[in-house]
């Protein structure tokens, strides 16, 4: 944790006051890194991100006491926010960086060579990824970054968005063909 | 497709993450992924479905790592900062507004020219010459439309001019005889 986070844990916690409250802040700081990996997957801008994770810290603030466990707590603050952030996600119209300005800023951020057996990014077949992911319905969106971008099994997806595993199974299946699909419709050779 | 196409599309997504994924537990049995092998060594169709499998998940992970290099810089403003109020501040700067607004009341009290007070009594004078005027103005109008009558109407315009010149009817009247 950095400086920043320590010194927000440290007034967060004289603030608070509760024990309880004080579990909740410590989960969100210890959780933050995969609270932003949430807000990066569904294509937050910054300032939209900071808004989504200022108001989960307030609300893990006053929710007080109703989790029985660390799991259910991390769990909570994990549905709270993928709840906030699709809702952005409708409303900002997110994923707003074109492909190519991807591919900009990543090789302006690469600092090692590029490795040998990484494949070169066509700009075309970002964008059309790109695109399949903003039409990504809520339903199959969410479950497919807690599992491939926040590394959550699919019981645990299942468990942070309150569905049977099987569900979750079947909609990132779904998911990730529609992904497929519109790569192999456009034409584009994998 | 064939049928065995479509079975093995079922299982095709968890073939490729077991493929991709190394340190993922596998949820296909060692026999399924025996069968999807042997089908992929014949099917062009479904292998070409899992390259596409597989370079779609790169790619979008291309974009949520873009995405997660921004969301790196947030930072959360602290919750507390907005719950706890700090009093001596705001006392301060409510304490200076008051005094700005206080001194420039008093020097507008202190520069304004000496103004004649508009007693009670003057305020129904007003008022009752308003409505005299007003009334007068009215029956002169009901005249104006006699062609017999017009010199009386002149008259009256006159009249309310002369006698209530500060009110509204008697700048109409003015406006008559014009």
């Amino acid at each position: 944790m950095n400086e920043m986070n320590s010194d927000f844990a440290a007034d967060a916690y004289q603030a608070a006051g509760e024990q309880s409250s004080k579990q909740k802040l410590d989960i969100f700081l210890a959780e933050l890194g995969r609270l932003k990996r949430i807000v990066a997957g569904l294509g937050l801008s910054a300032q939209d991100g900071e808004d989504v994770l200022q108001d989960v810290s307030i609300k893990a603030l006053k929710q007080s006491g109703k989790c029985r466990s660390r799991e259910d707590g991390v769990r909570w603050l994990i549905k709270v926010t993928v709840n906030r952030c699709l809702m952005e996600h409708r409303r900002r119209r997110s994923f707003h960086r074109r492909a190519c300005e991807i591919l900009k800023r990543r090789a302006a951020n690469k600092a090692a060579p590029k490795g040998t057996d990484e494949k070169v990014i066509d700009v075309e077949e970002l964008e059309i990824v790109r695109e399949s992911l903003w039409e990504l319905d809520d339903s199959l969106l969410g479950p497919t970054i807690l599992r491939y971008f926040c590394d959550f099994n699919s019981k645990e997806v299942g468990q942070i968005l309150r569905l049977k595993p099987s569900t979750v199974r079947s909609r990132l299946r779904e998911a990730r063909m529609i992904l497929a699909m519109r790569l192999l419709e456009r034409g584009v050779e994998p | 497709m064939e049928r065995s196409c479509e079975e093995i599309r079922e299982i095709l997504v968890d073939y490729a993450d077991e493929r991709s994924r190394q340190g993922w537990p596998s949820p296909l049995s060692p026999s399924e992924s025996n069968k999807v092998d042997e089908h992929l060594d014949k099917c062009d169709h479904c292998r070409e479905m899992l390259g596409a499998l597989q370079r779609s998940l790169e790619l979008a992970q291309v974009i949520w790592e873009d995405s997660l290099a921004e969301a790196e810089k947030i930072r959360i403003p602290i919750p507390h900062r907005i719950r706890k109020v700090r009093w001596p501040r705001y006392a301060a700067v409510a304490a200076g507004i008051l005094l700005v607004i206080t001194t420039s009341l008093l020097w507008r009290e202190r520069v304004k020219p000496a103004g004649k007070e508009v007693s009670f009594t003057e305020i129904e004078r007003r008022i009752n010459e308003s409505g005299s005027a007003a009334r007068l103005l009215a029956a002169a109008e009901l005249l104006a439309e006699y062609p017999d009558a017009q010199s009386i109407v002149k008259q009256q315009y006159r009249y309310i001019v002369e006698t209530y010149p500060k009110t509204t009817a008697a700048a109409k009247a003015k406006l008559k005889i014009q």
